[in-house]
């Protein structure tokens, strides 16, 4: 089993390493200001062409967009600011297999019996916890790290840990090659290979927590390091059959603190598997029919 | 080479016992690769991928219906080349197939899956097409003898499939395949011995070293896995930790058992958020991770010191400790054995504890390191332990008990991609609810806690509903209202409380505050007021889920397949006439979940619970009985269809889903090869056969109606022997023997079996309709005696009707043979066989759907309409050649 996921990990990697030169330091450096236009289509792919993104892809983060809005996963400016310059592509682009498929709503398979969640659930978990610029996000799981790149477009101060030793190091040096390329917000993100369950004490108390991995409750320790009146989300139950928890954590009158549970989608099944088949950059039907 | 065996007359014991060890070896196989499927990745495609396998059988007859005269004079040849290629096909398949691994919870959403599923079906299927080819032409061959070469097939697999039972406890789960390969060996041996073959039998010695060094030396040569466990299984996560190190494994037949520690492993099952703002000091490495075939964790959790204790308070099973104090406590199921664990700790003077696993009690008795992590617990003077299902132990004692407990035996509930198995749950039964109830001293509390991490509910309803049932069979049913008390945490657990003398309003109040503390959501007690208007919304909330079938108002808004869902908390809910969002503010988080449990307590203690809440509602909620023991088939029958398109929203529900995909298939696979004979030679070999369609319906009954007599046995059976694989064991082995006999037997009757065989269905016929409905309670009562005596008298109720089923099948195929109507007897055997698998997959549909009885009751019917249809069997040839009849 392990040498399997070894060798694929490391084709991955090769393909990467083929991939990158051609474009290293292509994208224009990230600043605040970038306001990546969402009145028109062509408008935002042009825009995003002259950041040095590919446009098949931006194509594809522009529908994707648009069903996330309909759908009311993302609606504040800043969550959609920060969907519409996140290249998801570059982040599946990990193994060949998921590559193109980096804007389905569907879960993918990284390796590791981890799955980069889809961009709905993802869209939905980054604008629940409302994040301000300044404020301190905790992420645990970081996956295929795409979830703290989203925060990064919100936040200077991004931590992310992960449990798993050989997917931190290599989304670390998936981190510092799209740096490397310009994508400067990722310079935003603290990562660590850790026990997520402990949480970052010496970097805490946090404002929001966003869980991307699921355990049979909520760990104590990231209660802790949640500031009172902070927000949670995590995820629970197996892949393909998860609900999203949003833990809320008042402080009363008489400084007792309380917590509250409910859910993202007020009660709906979460489906992480794809409805939709993108032929190209359009949604050209189903992957059920 | 000459050999000079005639099969016919007299063959030689090694014959028969060739035929045996083979067809053993058959039965070995099946039960080895279900093992593997279990342990790498999902039962559910073990039974189907197995299930279909088996039309090896079908396909083998179809060839040889069609090419009888090829087969006929090439036997020795077909044989033997059969023989030689089981083996090594067994162990190269097996090992092919796993480096194909196929993952269940991708199936639909990466389109390489099916290809996957269809590879590995395809591997697997090749050995048994070997090893029917063999018993097909051995059967040929010896068709005018059928009862005693079927006696041997019988008892053979009788008793191999006990044997691999056996070998779980040498083998593990990666090397069982060994088991099938050693028992093809012995067969194959003595076949050439038979035959007086020696340079078969060197041949095959040969490939056999040679299949077993493929299996131990290919793997590590290669780098390749002997068994794939799924990166998505509860131990790959695991076995991934840095700083994991197992300290127990021990393979059984009641499964492979793996402790894992590391200080990565995290349990406090239901544990409420407010510990951690409350408990000094919360334990840390507190818990191993308890596998068993690669599911779990469940949590061990070690002998905390006194420090640490107070974190018990904040677990759901907590809440009995509450109200007694000093209790003597009945734990219902050990598990990992928190709950033994939280009854030490909370004052219990004395706790007796049951478990039906005797690979987990084995375990913790005698491993020196889970001894030592748990304080000896199963030792502890305090503690009484019972080695049986407490279900059965509580129905039997007359001991009384201020405690009973039962929570969350199984494991964490979070690994289970791609659905939950259809397995009894006999101890959550309104049977064993009531038996609880009754079980308990003056003043006593039950308290049941189950996961309650489905949306929309499903389990927890079924939890509801089957103990106020329960209740209302104790007492009269008199006073529910004051009997429950009910908690639940969103995404968590749910916790019933019953107290048969009702709870006071003081110890209402304790409770209460309990539950504030614990930020726990009140479901349920005496005076709790509902607001029952919000039903018929949340209830077509839940439908809408996923039948949303209302107007697309926007045409460019997402289409059916698109997402669709309710807003978040915090979200616009809608947008002004100015273009400013509505507010969307509300007084507190409003969870669908909690409420429908509410408004379930309402209607199920006020009446009015089926037809107001049960019928409308999306899934099934139907009490667990005896009958129907299942927390699975939530989709009600009817709404079958409509979730074929969006199987992705019910993915764990594809258990259950798998059942009908698997009857759906192996029907049309069946009439496929059923037919496939009879319209190539429609007008050539069948044109002189008269009673066709009588014969087909004949042996279709006989194929239906043995497998769904032993399938449905098995899972009545684990009423009294607490253990599903103990109860297969049973049944595979005392059936198969005692029908081998009754085949064997049935040789004396050959000369009259038109006068005969009428008596043996009708005997059948009442003898399986009067178990349907008594056999329950006869079990029951079995199950209070001593382990040994269960077994015996388990046989013993086997024995009549297994004895006699022995009889139609090989009756009717000498007949058959007798008659000339050679084709017609390898088209029997391969209806036979289709319509077994057939069987086997429609069981676990009537079961969950209608019950056990009727299972057992659809098996009777089949032996009924057998009956007129044997007369067509004993229909001589056109052309006048005489009938043995």
């Amino acid at each position: 089993m392990k040498r399997r996921t070894f060798v694929s990990g490391t084709t991955a990697f090769a393909a990467a390493s083929v991939v990158s030169p051609a474009f290293a330091a292509s994208i224009k450096p990230y600043s605040w200001d970038l306001t990546p236009p969402t009145d028109t289509r062509e408008n935002f792919i042009a825009w995003g062409k002259a950041r040095g993104e590919d446009p098949a892809f931006l194509g594809q983060r522009w529908d994707r967009f648009q069903a996330l809005v309909k759908n009311k996963d993302i609606w504040g400016p800043a969550t959609i600011r920060a969907f519409l310059l996140t290249p998801r592509e570059e982040f599946a682009s990990i193994s060949p297999a998921i590559h193109k498929r980096a804007y389905e709503h569907a879960f993918l398979d990284i390796g590791y019996g981890v799955t980069m969640s889809g961009p709905h659930i993802q869209g939905r978990m980054t604008n629940v916890i409302d994040v301000k610029r300044g404020e301190k996000v905790l992420e645990i799981g970081t996956g295929s790290g795409v979830q703290s790149a989203y925060i990064a477009n919100l936040t200077e101060n991004a931590y992310t840990i992960e449990i798993i030793a050989p997917l931190a190091v290599r989304t670390r040096a998936l981190y510092d090659k799209l740096i490397d390329k310009g994508y400067t917000e990722y310079k935003h993100i603290k990562t660590k290979n850790a026990d997520g369950y402990y949480g970052w004490e010496e970097a805490g108390p946090f404002d929001k927590i966003i869980v991307t991995c699921g355990i049979d409750h909520v760990p104590p320790p990231l209660l802790q390091q949640l500031k009172a009146g902070g927000l949670m989300v995590i995820p629970v139950g197996p892949p393909g059959a998860q609900r999203v928890l949003k833990v809320s954590k008042t402080q009363g009158a008489d400084g007792s603190i309380t917590t509250s549970r409910e859910d993202i989608y007020g009660g709906k099944i979460v489906p992480f598997v794809p409805f939709t088949k993108l032929d190209g950059d359009k949604i050209a039907g189903t992957h059920n029919r | 080479m000459t050999v000079s065996v005639d099969l016919d007359n007299r063959p030689s014991l090694a014959f028969y016992l060739s035929v045996g060890l083979v067809a053993g070896s058959i039965i070995a196989l099946q039960i080895g690769i279900m093992r593997v499927f279990s342990v790498g990745s999902w039962a559910h495609f073990g039974s189907l991928v197995v299930s279909l396998a088996m039309f090896g059988f079908g396909l083998t007859s179809a060839v040889m219906c069609v090419g009888k005269g090829w087969f006929e004079r090439h036997w020795q040849g077909a044989v033997k080349g059969a023989l030689l290629a089981f083996g090594p096909l067994m162990v190269v398949c097996n090992l092919a197939a796993q480096q194909v691994p196929f993952n269940a919870i991708f199936l639909i959403s990466d389109p390489m899956q099916k290809w996957r599923l269809l590879a590995n079906f395809v591997l697997y299927f090749m050995p048994f097409l070997a090893g029917a080819l063999y018993l097909g032409v051995i059967f040929l061959k010896a068709q005018k003898t059928f009862s005693r070469v079927y006696f041997a097939d019988l008892v053979g697999s009788g008793l191999c499939g006990l044997s691999v039972l056996l070998a779980m406890y040498f083998f593990k789960p990666d090397d069982l395949i060994m088991a099938p390969l050693l028992l093809w060996l012995a067969g194959g041996v003595l076949w050439f011995v038979a035959l007086g073959d020696r340079r078969g039998i060197a041949a095959i010695v040969g490939v056999a070293i040679l299949a077993a060094a493929v299996h131990f030396a290919a793997p590590p040569l290669l780098g390749i896995p002997k068994l794939a466990v799924s990166d998505y299984k509860g131990v790959s996560y695991a076995r991934k930790f840095p700083d994991a190190v197992r300290t127990y494994e021990r393979a059984s037949p009641f499964g492979y058992l793996e402790v894992y520690s590391s200080s990565y492993l995290h349990f406090a099952p239901g544990q409420s958020d407010n510990a951690a703002f409350n408990v000094k000091k919360m334990p840390s490495n507190a818990y191993l991770g308890l596998y068993i075939d690669s599911e779990g964790p469940s949590g061990v959790i070690k002998d905390l010191p006194a420090d640490e204790t107070p974190y018990f308070r904040y677990l759901p099973m907590f809440y009995p400790y509450l109200l007694k104090k000093d209790p003597n406590t009945f734990v219902v199921q050990f598990g990992g054995g928190i709950s033994t664990a939280v009854a030490l700790k909370s004052g219990s003077k004395h706790v007796t504890v049951a478990e039906g696993n005797p690979a987990l009690l084995t375990a913790f008795r005698e491993d020196k390191g889970l001894r030592d992590f748990t304080g000896d617990v199963l030792n502890n003077p305090k503690v009484t332990v019972i080695d049986y299902d407490g279900r059965l132990y509580v129905a039997g004692t007359r001991n009384r008990y201020d405690i009973i407990d039962l929570s969350l035996a199984d494991s964490a509930g979070l690994s289970s991609p791609g659905g939950f198995s259809i397995v009894e749950k006999y101890s959550y039964t309104r049977e064993a609810m009531s038996a609880y109830m009754r079980a308990l001293a003056p003043d006593g509390v039950l308290s049941v806690t189950l996961w309650n991490k489905e949306e929309p509910p499903k389990s927890v309803l079924k939890l509801y509903a089957t103990m106020v049932a329960a209740a209302r069979d104790v007492d009269g049913g008199k006073d529910i209202a004051r009997k429950f008390y009910v908690v639940s945490s969103y995404l968590s657990t749910a916790t019933v409380l019953y107290k048969r003398d009702g709870f006071t309003p003081a110890e209402i109040v304790q409770l209460n505050a309990h539950t504030k503390a614990m930020s726990f959501d009140e479901i349920y007690y005496p005076g709790f007021k509902v607001d029952t208007s919000t039903l018929p919304q949340i209830l077509s909330d839940y439908r809408d889920q996923f039948f949303f079938a209302g107007e697309q108002a926007d045409p460019t808004g997402p289409s059916e397949k698109e997402p669709n869902d309710k807003p978040p908390p915090g979200a616009p809910t809608e947008v002004k006439a100015d273009g400013a969002p509505a507010s969307s503010t509300q007084a507190g988080p409003i969870v669908p979940a909690t409420v429908l449990g509410r408004l379930a307590w309402h209607f199920l203690i006020d009446g009015g619970w089926q037809e107001k809440v049960a019928d409308q509602y999306v899934f099934d909620t139907r009490i667990l009985t005896n009958h129907q023991p299942y927390f699975a088939a939530y989709i009600k029958v009817g709404d079958l269809l409509k979730f074929t398109d969006r199987l992705e929203l019910v993915q764990d529900e594809w258990g259950y889903l798998l059942l009908w995909a698997t009857l759906g298939i192996a029907t049309i696979f069946a009439l496929t090869l059923v037919m496939f004979p009879v319209i190539f030679g429609w007008r050539t070999i069948f044109s002189r056969y008269p009673g066709k369609f009588g014969t087909m319906i004949y042996f279709l009954c006989l194929g239906l109606g043995y497998i769904i007599v032993e399938v449905g046995m098995i899972s009545h059976f684990i009423l009294a022997l607490s253990n599903a694989t103990v109860s297969a064991s049973v049944l595979i082995t005392g059936m198969l023997v005692f029908s081998g006999c009754g085949s064997f037997f049935s040789e004396r009757f050959l000369d009259r079996t038109r006068t005969f065989m009428p008596k043996i269905f009708l005997s059948i016929f009442l003898i399986l309709t009067l178990y349907a409905f008594t056999i329950d309670y006869a079990l029951d009562w079995i199950g209070t005696l001593p382990y040994a005596l269960r077994i015996v008298l388990c046989l013993l109720l086997l024995l009549p009707p297994s004895f006699l089923m022995g009889f139609p099948m090989p009756t009717a195929m000498t007949t058959l043979g007798r008659l000339g109507k050679d084709h017609m007897f390898l088209w029997a055997w391969g209806i036979n066989g289709c319509f077994s698998v057939i069987g086997a997959a429609l069981v676990p549909i009537v079961a969950t759907s209608f019950g056990l009885p009727a299972v057992v009751l659809v098996g009777a019917i089949a032996y009924l309409v057998a009956l007129p249809a044997y007369f067509s069997v004993l229909m001589p040839l056109k052309d006048g050649r005489p009938a043995a009849a």
